[in-house]
């Protein structure tokens, strides 16, 4: 059980701090090739780009919405249980949750047909991990009181929800510019499953009330589930003796990663469309796909109702058997209403989809023509004429989680700087905080492309505090004409 | 308009340069404590006045069981304190006694839990078995793997109690604490 409880407290501080879905400031920031990972119908005006492997595209986030570690491992004095117990079994809600994302691009791409110079193809392979957990709510009283001298409360087991995955994802995408106008854009993807562990669909309580008979009697309705895969041959493995635990684990995501283990499909669409010269709409809808989970299956059920009043002893219908064994026809009895019950079957779980949308408003332009040129690839063959100076806006970024859908609202101010530097400024609203300041810079000297991104700022004074933070960085080599 | 722009890069870089983490004491995770306390129903008896009556023998009951709810693995190693809560009621018309033998595996008798009830009309009788520190010895309920019950009739075998559906009953439950962590 120390396990379990240390267990379950790395899993969310891992899922926080190590890793939220939204990529707000590489949004529309259409200087950075990776902007396509983001909105397949970005205006694009690159001739083509080639991402430096590995750097190209790092990308990791995480965010708390109830607590953060300053507030339980602050070096404040006070004792540590009361800080447990006031922040977090009784001061967080099961809605709130510790989530993360890590994106690492292995191989990044793309070029302008040639004979068809409207189209834009992009290609690459990504690693990422996705977890999110939500805030065990009535588990974590009971894990932390128990139910002596509750009676009657329900403590709902529809409150352990969680699940994480990670997986390598192989994608090929085609922009389009359809006119002056619009731009639309789709990325097909092939998900390569690595591991994927889910318990989100629980239902039930635990109760104990008056008995018939009995002082007391214990309930439990259970509809609970944890599907894994992935998982089972890599605990087995690293449980073998004299295994090198890192190679195994290197070897295990590597087999897993590239065609050896879940497979799935998905796709991205997006779109870019000028309302005039200087008002730009854009919309995408990320991994509207699923996997199956079909290889190295291991899942547990716990499906039921039995309600307990103890070993009954009650006479004369006790004495007919001498044999009788109370205890054991108890725990039979009980076995038998809620089976505790392992399987391998398949399953299916669909990614985790995202929405994001923009209102763009630019302003100035360096060397811009008067006449709106909506410049795209017939015109700009430098990133310099780019059809804005500084731009402003807002986005709005909505993801399916296990608990309903989580939005974050944006307000941006983007600048470019000569043809070299592109900065952006975001504003940003969600549930994890009110006061989400971030800047991103894109720098370019000569082929050479290097971006930085970085949100919640203010969280940087002291990160143990933060309710989120994000960093992004990649490093590509582009052009912008034909060279 | 380089010097906004540098002011702008100095004023982000800064904000990056500058992140870091307040000191932290992790150590304080080794004083985490969690010791839920657990209650559930643990043992039920019912014996009718008619029962009683039929046994010539004076002893209606004498059972031996397995109970190894202490025996499992997790509760024997985390349990810390707490006791047990009986609860007996007795509605006959005769006086009752009823004992709760604790045994362990070689059959060894580790502790004896004894009542005795007055015939109706009696209060009920209540009674709470503290174990721990500050009561009898945990080991007692490590080890017990099977009880004995026995029921001693100590009046006469005839009389009827005027009780509607008259009996002798036992109620308990156990209620512990456990270190999770």
């Amino acid at each position: 059980m120390r396990a379990l409880v240390s267990g379950f407290l790395a899993w969310c501080i891992g899922i926080a701090f190590s890793h939220a879905q939204n990529r707000t400031l590489l949004y529309d920031f259409y200087e950075i090739p990776q902007s396509l990972m983001v909105n397949p119908g970005v205006q694009t005006g690159f001739e083509w780009y080639a991402g430096v492997p590995l750097l190209s595209g790092t990308w990791t986030q995480g965010g708390s919405s109830g607590i953060t570690v300053q507030d339980i491992f602050g070096n404040d004095g006070l004792d540590i249980n009361e800080k447990i117990r006031q922040r977090a079994v009784y001061g967080m809600d099961p809605r709130d949750e510790f989530t993360g994302t890590f994106q690492v691009e292995l191989l990044s791409g793309g070029f302008r047909g040639r004979n068809h110079p409207e189209n834009f193809y992009s290609f690459g392979i990504y690693s990422e991990g996705d977890a999110i957990t939500y805030w065990l709510g009535d588990l974590a009283v009971l894990a932390w009181d128990g139910n002596a001298d509750q009676l009657g409360r329900q403590f709902d087991l529809s409150h352990l929800k969680t699940q994480g995955e990670m997986l390598n994802v192989f994608h090929f995408g085609i922009n389009r510019q359809m006119n002056d106008r619009l731009t639309l854009g789709a990325r097909g993807k092939i998900y390569s499953g690595i591991f994927d562990l889910r318990s989100a669909r629980n239902d039930g309580y635990f109760v104990t009330v008056e008995g018939e008979n009995n002082l007391l009697a214990n309930t439990l309705d259970s509809d609970m589930r944890l599907q894994t895969s992935g998982l089972e041959s890599l605990r087995r493995k690293l449980e073998d003796d004299g295994a090198d635990q890192t190679a195994v684990v290197q070897n295990h995501i590597l087999s897993r990663g590239f065609f050896g283990g879940d497979l799935g499909l998905g796709v991205d669409l997006g779109f870019s469309y000028q309302l005039n010269e200087r008002l730009l709409l854009t919309g995408s809808l990320l991994d509207l796909g699923f996997m199956v989970h079909a290889s190295d299956v291991r899942n547990f059920s716990l499906e039921g109702r039995a309600t307990s009043e103890g070993v009954q002893i009650i006479l004369p219908d006790a004495l007919e058997d001498p044999d009788q064994n109370f205890w054991q026809d108890l725990v039979d009895e009980i076995e038998a209403l809620i089976p505790f019950e392992e399987d391998a079957s398949t399953y299916l779980a669909l990614r985790p989809m995202k929405l994001y949308a923009s209102v763009r408003y630019n302003t100035g332009g360096s060397g811009r023509p008067a006449e709106p040129c909506y410049c795209d690839y017939r015109t700009g063959n430098s990133s310099g004429n780019l059809p804005y100076r500084s731009a402003v806006g807002g986005q709005l970024f909505v993801i399916n989680r296990p608990r309903g859908p989580r939005a974050a609202l944006t307000a941006f101010y983007q600048r470019r700087i000569g043809n070299a530097l592109a900065l952006k400024a975001t504003y940003t609203v969600d549930k994890f905080s009110l006061t989400r300041v971030g800047l991103g810079m894109n720098l370019q000297a000569g082929p050479v492309e290097f971006y930085l991104l970085a949100d919640n700022l203010l969280a940087y004074g002291n990160l143990a505090d933060a309710h989120f933070a994000s960093l992004q960085f990649g490093l590509n080599i582009l052009s912008w004409g034909r060279n | 308009m380089k010097k906004r722009v540098a002011r702008f890069l100095g004023f982000w870089l800064f904000f990056l340069a500058i992140g870091c983490v307040e000191e932290q004491n992790f150590d304080q995770a080794d004083d985490i404590a969690v010791v839920p306390e657990m209650e559930a129903a643990m043992l039920y008896m019912e014996a009718p006045e008619e029962v009683i009556n039929e046994e010539p023998g004076l002893t209606f009951l004498s059972v031996t069981f397995d109970f190894l709810a202490f025996q499992e693995e997790f509760v024997a190693e985390n349990i810390l304190d707490g006791s047990l809560i009986y609860q007996l009621e007795n509605t006959t018309s005769k006086p009752l006694r009823l004992s709760i033998e604790f045994l362990n595996d070689a059959g060894t008798l580790l502790d004896t839990e004894t009542f005795t009830m007055d015939p109706a009309p009696t209060a009920i009788l209540n009674r709470e078995v503290v174990y721990g520190p500050a009561g009898k010895p945990m080991d007692i309920l490590r080890n017990t793997v099977a009880l004995r019950i026995s029921g001693t009739n100590l009046g006469d075998t005839s009389s009827v109690s005027e009780a509607p559906e008259p009996k002798f009953v036992l109620r308990s439950t156990a209620k512990f604490r456990i270190q999770l962590q």
